[in-house]
């Protein structure tokens, strides 16, 4: 065979599978067109599993059709080639005791010589191209159909990886598109601004595209507001599935139960029937008294609420029980316990631990000092713009917040 | 994160170092349920804890639950100051059977 005609296959090749929008389809003419050109009665196309335990013919040509065939990925002459990655001629199968007859058997064709090259870039295994039974001559493949084979190999095996890659590619976009559409549905169930004098107001700023933290506000029929704020362990798709759940379940029962301790232990109780992998929920639920500017919370395991108040001093109101979702520490039908707190024209601040968590631009978590010392220095501004504060803190650039933050306040005395 | 788990007569020693975070819980979780699957008290090491995520107090909250329905003995010894704050925070001190001392969880616990 002429050089020429060598590098003709191996351009023609090279560029249908560069243009190739259906790689499946050009394997299987780059099969059939190798197999003619070395004069081989048959070819075949063998591709490793992601386990790298099985090989699978996907393409093949002449006279044997084996398209579908699985083989062990350590089984005959084409495993033993993929495990070295190093190309072989045997001549006489007979004589190569790592033959494998099985697919004889169930082809009844009879293979006498093989050659075969491994598909891989670098050290990346993707399978094997073997040849069976040459044609002419005296039936034998030769060491230059060897290195011919072994160069047509390389193309054909970065157009796999290519393959591959491009799917990988779609399928991540399209989880991303998913993401992004679960986010908007998320920042929906979030409650709309309210214009003041209302007097309580939430910031939610995930980490990532979805948020495993919550807020909430709602006006009540007796004039009093509902609000609650929480936190699903972890972070991403599965806390923001059960953030979904608990907030869904916050809203629904507090339009009829007025009390934020029982709530919480309904709302456990259900959490508690259906959760998984330990995830549990910390979450503060209240209800803000505008006449009497008094709050009353339940703390189910959250970062303590702090209290500013109006000389300036903060009191923290600690969790007095375990988180939703755990299952001990309370029978299904107790409450939480409850605290009353008057605001005295003072703030109530409910936040997630990824604000006290959260880096400030020094590089330092911002911790519970770092929160109190912005909510003193802005103390004069509106409540909106106090969070936004607390926020920007944090939110210092792209990359800045390693957990959600999320912070709500109840401002007192408006009443 | 690095993980131990030591045989001991009667029980299973998990022993955690480092950060237990988002990035290594999955790993801390797989430990715990293995070794709670192996139906001996499992006694669970922190003193080694720098830092506790969410994710992590998951993991020990996860495993606890399964000890407890199969009946089984499951507690935290020599938990270190950073991981007692925050499961003290979380009243989840409540929830964990706590000892000081891994020679305390052997001969109580067991």
């Amino acid at each position: 065979m002429p050089v020429s005609g060598h590098l003709e296959l191996l351009a023609d090749l090279g560029q249908a599978f560069a243009s190739s929008l259906d790689v499946e389809r050009t394997l299987q003419e780059a099969v059939a067109r190798i197999t003619r050109y070395l004069d081989a009665a048959g070819g075949a196309l063998f591709l490793l599993d992601e386990t790298g335990s099985t090989l699978t013919c996907v393409a093949c040509s002449g006279d044997t059709q084996i398209t579908g065939m699985s083989i062990g990925a350590e089984s005959g002459i084409v495993g033993r080639c993929v495990r070295n990655n190093a190309g072989e001629i045997v001549r006489d199968v007979d004589c190569d005791p790592g033959f494998d007859r099985s697919v004889d058997k169930q082809t009844g064709y009879r293979t006498r010589s093989i050659l075969c090259a491994p598909l891989s870039v670098k050290e990346q295994r993707v399978g094997a191209i073997e040849l069976i039974n040459k044609r002419d001559g005296d039936g034998l493949f030769e060491v230059s159909d060897l290195s011919l084979l072994q160069v047509l190999c390389a193309p054909a095996a970065l157009a796999i990886l290519n393959a591959r890659m491009a799917l990988a590619l779609v399928e991540q976009e399209r989880i991303k598109r998913e993401l992004e559409l679960a986010a908007e549905i998320q920042r929906g169930l979030l409650p709309p601004s309210q214009a003041p004098p209302f007097p309580i107001h939430g910031r939610n700023v995930p980490a990532r595209t979805v948020s495993g933290d919550f807020f909430d506000f709602f006006a009540l029929p007796d004039g009093r507001i509902c609000f609650n704020l929480g936190d699903v362990s972890g972070k991403g798709m599965n806390a923001a599935l059960l953030m979904v759940k608990a907030a869904g379940l916050y809203r629904c029962l507090g339009k009829t139960i007025y009390a934020p301790g029982a709530l919480l232990g309904l709302i456990n109780a259900e959490v508690c029937e259906t959760a998984t992998r330990g995830m549990f929920v910390t979450m503060v639920g209240g209800i803000y008294d505008p006449a009497a500017d008094t709050v009353v919370i339940a703390n189910a395991g959250h970062e303590p609420p702090l209290h500013h108040d109006r000389n300036g001093g903060f009191t923290p109101l600690p969790a007095e029980a375990p988180p939703l979702g755990i299952g001990v520490g309370l029978t299904p039908d107790e409450g939480y316990p409850e605290t009353e707190l008057h605001l005295a024209g003072g703030t109530l601040y409910l936040f997630s631990d990824g604000v006290t968590e959260g880096y400030a631009r020094d590089g330092r978590p911002l911790a519970i000092e770092g929160l109190m010392q912005v909510l003193r220095e802005n103390a004069e501004l509106p409540l909106p713009a106090r969070l936004d504060a607390v926020v920007a803190r944090l939110d210092h650039g792209p990359g800045a917040l390693r957990d959600d933050v999320t912070i709500l306040g109840v401002d007192g005395g408006q009443g | 994160m690095e993980i131990q788990i030591t045989d001991q007569e009667k029980a299973v020693v998990v022993a955690f170092a480092g950060d237990v975070d988002l990035e290594s819980s999955p790993e801390a979780r797989q430990a715990l349920l293995a070794c709670v699957d192996r139906k001996v008290p499992v006694l669970v090491d922190l003193s080694g804890v720098s830092y506790i995520d969410s994710s992590g107090v998951a993991s020990l909250v996860e495993a606890f639950q399964a000890a407890r329905k199969g009946g089984r003995a499951f507690a935290l010894v020599a938990v270190s100051e950073a991981t007692l704050r925050v499961l003290q925070l979380a009243r989840l001190d409540k929830v964990f059977t706590i000892y000081e001392t891994v020679e305390d969880g052997l001969d109580q616990a067991v």
